[in-house]
């Protein structure tokens, strides 16, 4: 087996000071992005109530417009 | 199929003891690399680092870094290529998730 390489101090800072930014960078983006996909989900589910609401309408009329004797 | 979850959780340790051969070796060779290769620099190292920075920095300056060669450029991009994805793993870490971010 060749024996372990000597990695440069440079190398080794730069890793793991990339590692601790990613992880700070995720936490961050994380917690800015919840917040606004909660915003959106309330949003749709308001949405879809009040467009339930109106199929439910539509759906009345149309079967009280369907209702004829010539049946 | 009673039976044959029975028979599954009979062979459970002899697969644990046949997983546990299989990987011994290789995480005694990871082993070994890593304590080297791997480690977090030391608070002696920080210095030479920055000083190691810094030399880059001036070799751009005095232009010297235009007399590299196309192999040594290759090999410095693809450790440059290696810790940018550290920041990728990082990212992973913090967002809790592989593949976007759990919202």
């Amino acid at each position: 087996m060749a024996p372990p390489v000597a990695v440069s101090p440079l190398i080794k800072t730069a890793r793991y000071s990339a590692l601790i930014a990613g992880i700070i960078y995720g936490k961050k983006r994380y917690d800015h992005l919840k917040p606004i996909a909660a915003e959106e989900r309330r949003i749709e589910e308001e949405e879809k109530k009040i467009k339930e609401e109106q199929d439910r309408i539509a759906k009345q009329l149309a079967e009280a417009n369907e209702d004829t004797i010539l049946k | 199929m009673a039976q044959a979850v029975q028979k599954l959780v009979a062979k459970v340790p002899s697969l644990i003891g046949a997983a546990v051969t299989y990987s011994k070796p290789r995480l005694a060779t990871f082993w070994y690399y890593a304590r080297v290769e791997l480690v977090p620099p030391s608070p002696a190292e920080i210095p030479k680092a920055i000083e190691g920075a810094s030399n880059l920095i001036k070799g751009f300056q005095t232009g010297r870094l235009g007399q590299t060669t196309v192999k040594d450029a290759l090999r410095n991009g693809l450790v440059a290529t290696e810790v940018l994805m550290w920041f990728y793993i990082g990212e992973c870490i913090g967002k809790g998730g592989i593949i976007g971010y759990d919202v």
